[in-house]
């Protein structure tokens, strides 16, 4: 069995603590180590001791590190799609999206620096703005639903910031394979740390650190809704507005935003908004996605599996079900199932089942009306509107709720690493500061 | 008929009583079930056994018939727990809590006699480990209604210091954590650690005795570290669990070089059982037989688990102040082989259950 060592300031550490990771058919494939409190808070100290690499040497081992993580990841990609229950595809896309992101991350990170400011490698400001950092050690508890989530936080790292992350449970490997080859190019033990512990330790992470980021559901964002130093990262609800017109050629990109990347990420819509009859696009969009092989679609051991469509049964109560939770689990019979796409029609735009999100590709299409307006559009991470209506279209992009608007033929998916997924991240890392 | 007993204590016909730990229990037996000098607790409770200890209980894994009686010490007066064979001669220190975390408080009856002899059982390794005499102590420990807070002084005036003392309420913790409020459970904490900076880093304290969570607390601070680094010769711990992983890195990392001795206290055996000294995986707790002994079971047969296996703890405490026999404990422990003349098992890696009874088990400071 793979033995994946928190990786501490020393080196790798192995606890007697360990947890087993399973495959999805249950079979053990790992023993993570688990550290204890003591260890958690020795370890931020350390990150807090270290001091920053010069850029130049940052961005030397960041591009090293995208190569060796990309390098050989047969095995890695193998083991993590038997993990995730991802495609294989899925895992190669995420390794590539890392590998990159890893290269780019300070160019990425740059773009959200105030046309005013100067960084603070720019020695020849005399008097003007600088952007600087707003602490010294960033931490990062991790999701385990897609490896890509993993490119996010480079960025901090590119601008100076000491890393700890804390894994999740279900997918370590991921974290582990790129800080291992962080440090392999050239970042210092003390620079960038893996520290895998049980949830109630996990919390003195965020305490020692400066600044931190926790993926999770509303719990998570209304735990630390008070707490200013950390930034959630919490249900996306993406959605996609139809307004009246022929909505054929953009069924594509429906279907990809619903079930591309399996359909397990914040950016795939849940949320669809016709205007005019919503059941022909429904009973279209039925039809394409349950055409789809399940090689593209996510596995998850059967009883989580079980425990997935029992909720959604008990979600869908006065919904239309189109693809129902009746037909939703393809049982392997070795222990795992593949989820099938779920699509569901909503008797009107206000049903609260709209922004109900899964980890499959799971959709909610109701009608939509000018009368319902922008509320039913709110608290969005991704809209993806297929309107000519530029008085709407503008009324979207001043919605404060609605984090990133796609017109037209682009899946709520899309992305490129010139954009900010939720804001900038720097808008959180860093702040401007003036010199004179 | 009431006899009298010697200084050193003991019970009547029980003078083999280091070497002879069923002898001994046998000789409890009679103490606390003869109407002479049994407590009315006992007493009482003898009608409703079903059996009569005296002739029925004959060695330490006989201990095991009696019915757990300890939730009746919730309410019971601790008048009626001092063996009546005492007379008028019971010198009593005083009444104490459990620790309550398991529902309301258990209390009991603390004699002199007793007391002198866990005390002098505790402080045993120190010797063992070259702690010389006349270190100065800290205890940051919980005082009243808890006992171990007052027993700590006790210790330090026998090993000739002085003795530094920070109060805490552990209960007071509990409720904080159990009621939300973990910003006010941890400025409680740093109001402990503040007071004991005070001392730690104005005074040459030889001796540091708390929780876990508190050692942790206090490593945080490098200036604390530092002053315990440089003046302290043993580090005691007790009151809450230890995981090995912790256990390693307090030995290896935070304090190398300063003997880490860890103490199992609890009400329910009047005392504590000391760490087993030497390079452990994990924490080990020996009895003190016959006094204190334990067994590691499974939870629903109640029969022992194999050594190496994780069971719940079950404790018994005999001695001439006092019987609390068979009692199903609230933590866990891997079932260790005991010592060499130690009845009983040793308890391997002790840690809580999650769930007793209708109570949900919270861990606090302490």
């Amino acid at each position: 069995m793979l033995a994946v060592d928190a990786l501490g300031p020393v080196g790798p550490y192995r606890s007697r603590k360990q947890l087993t990771v399973t495959d999805v058919t249950g079979v053990p494939v790992a023993s993570v180590s688990l550290m204890p409190r003591l260890y958690v808070t020795r370890t931020m100290s350390a990150l807090h001791r270290a001091s920053e690499l010069p850029l130049a040497q940052r961005l030397r081992a960041l591009a090293t590190a995208g190569s060796l993580f990309a390098k050989d990841s047969d095995d890695y990609v193998d083991l993590v799609a038997r993990v995730s229950g991802l495609p294989l595809d899925d895992i190669r896309f995420a390794t590539n999206a890392i590998s990159e992101a890893c290269c780019t991350a300070f160019e990425a990170a740059q773009q959200g620096r105030p046309r005013g400011a100067s960084t603070v490698e720019d020695d020849r400001v005399a008097e003007g703005a600088v952007w600087t950092r707003r602490g010294h050690v960033f931490a990062v508890h991790a999701a385990g639903n897609h490896p890509a989530v993993h490119s996010l936080w480079l960025q901090a790292l590119a601008l100076g910031y000491r890393v700890a992350v804390r894994p999740s449970r279900r997918e370590p490997f991921t974290p582990h394979r790129l800080i291992a080859a962080l440090r392999a190019a050239g970042f210092p033990d003390d620079h960038v740390i893996l520290l895998p512990c049980e949830h109630d330790v996990a919390d003195e992470i965020l305490r020692c650190a400066d600044l931190g980021m926790a993926y999770g559901g509303d719990e998570v964002i209304a735990k630390y809704a008070g707490n200013p130093r950390v930034l959630p990262q919490g249900p996306g609800r993406s959605k996609i507005l139809v307004t009246a017109g022929d909505w054929a050629p953009f069924l594509d990109t429906i279907v990809s935003s619903i079930a591309h990347h399996g359909g397990v990420g914040c950016i795939n819509a849940t949320g669809i908004l016709v205007e005019g009859d919503p059941a022909p696009l429904a009973a279209a969009l039925a039809a394409r996605l349950s055409a789809l092989p399940d090689a593209v679609l996510p596995r998850y051991p059967l009883a989580a599996a079980v425990a997935l469509r029992d909720h959604l049964a008990q979600r869908a109560a006065g919904a239309q079900p189109f693809l129902g939770a009746d037909q939703l689990i393809h049982d392997l019979g070795d222990g795992s199932a593949v989820l099938r796409p779920a699509l569901h029609l909503l008797p009107s735009a206000a049903s609260p089942q709209l922004g109900a999100e899964l980890p499959f590709p799971c959709a909610w299409i109701a009608p939509w009306t000018r009368a319902d307006g922008i509320a039913p559009l709110r608290n969005t991470l991704v809209l993806t509107a297929i309107t000519d209506d530029h008085p709407l279209i503008a009324s979207l992009l001043s919605e404060p709720t609605i984090a990133n608007l796609y017109l037209g033929n682009r899946p709520t998916h899309y992305f490129h690493p010139h954009l900010p997924h939720d804001s900038y991240l720097t808008d959180f890392l860093m702040r401007t500061k003036a010199l004179a | 008929m009431f006899e009298c007993v010697r200084d050193n204590d003991d019970l009547p016909g029980a003078e083999l009583s280091g070497d002879d730990a069923d002898g001994y229990v046998r000789a409890a037996m009679r103490w606390h079930f003869d109407p002479e000098t049994g407590s009315p607790f006992w007493l009482a409770q003898a009608a409703s056994l079903g059996f009569d200890p005296r002739e029925a209980v004959r060695s330490v894994e006989d201990l095991r018939l009696f019915p757990t009686v300890v939730d009746q010490l919730r309410n019971v007066r601790p008048e009626h727990l001092i063996p009546r064979g005492y007379g008028d001669a019971a010198d009593i220190v005083g009444v104490y809590d459990s620790g309550g975390t398991t529902g309301p408080p258990k209390r009991v009856v603390f004699l002199d006699d007793w007391l002198q002899r866990m005390i002098t059982h505790m402080l045993e390794p120190l010797d063992r480990l070259g702690i010389p005499l006349g270190l100065n102590w800290l205890g940051i420990l919980p005082t009243g209604p808890h006992a171990v807070g007052h027993f700590i002084g006790l210790a330090a005036r026998a090993r000739r210091g002085l003795m530094y003392t920070v109060d805490m309420d552990p209960r007071w913790v509990r409720k904080l954590i159990a009621s939300g409020q973990t910003a006010q459970a941890d400025a409680y904490v740093e109001h402990l650690v503040e007071q004991s900076s005070h001392i730690l880093l104005s005074q040459e304290v030889g001796v540091l005795m708390t929780t876990p969570p508190m050692l942790e607390r206090l490593a945080r601070r490098d200036d604390l570290l530092a002053a315990i680094t440089r003046n302290v010769r043993l580090v005691m711990w007790g009151g809450a669990h230890m995981d090995a992983d912790t256990h390693d890195l307090f030995r290896n990392e935070v304090f190398p070089g300063i003997p880490l001795h860890g103490v199992y206290g609890s009400t329910m055996i009047m005392g504590g059982a000391s760490q087993r000294l030497g390079d452990t995986e994990y924490p080990i707790f020996d009895g003190f037989g016959p006094h204190i002994t334990f067994r590691v079971v499974d939870p629903v047969s109640l029969e022992p688990v194999p050594y190496g296996t994780r069971g719940q703890v079950v404790t018994n405490h005999v001695s001439r102040s006092m019987l609390l026999p068979n009692n199903l404990d609230r933590d866990t422990a891997i079932r260790v082989p005991a010592l060499p003349g130690q009845p009983g098992d040793s308890l391997g890696d002790l840690a809580p259950v999650q769930v007793f009874g209708s109570e949900t088990v919270i861990e606090g400071v302490y």
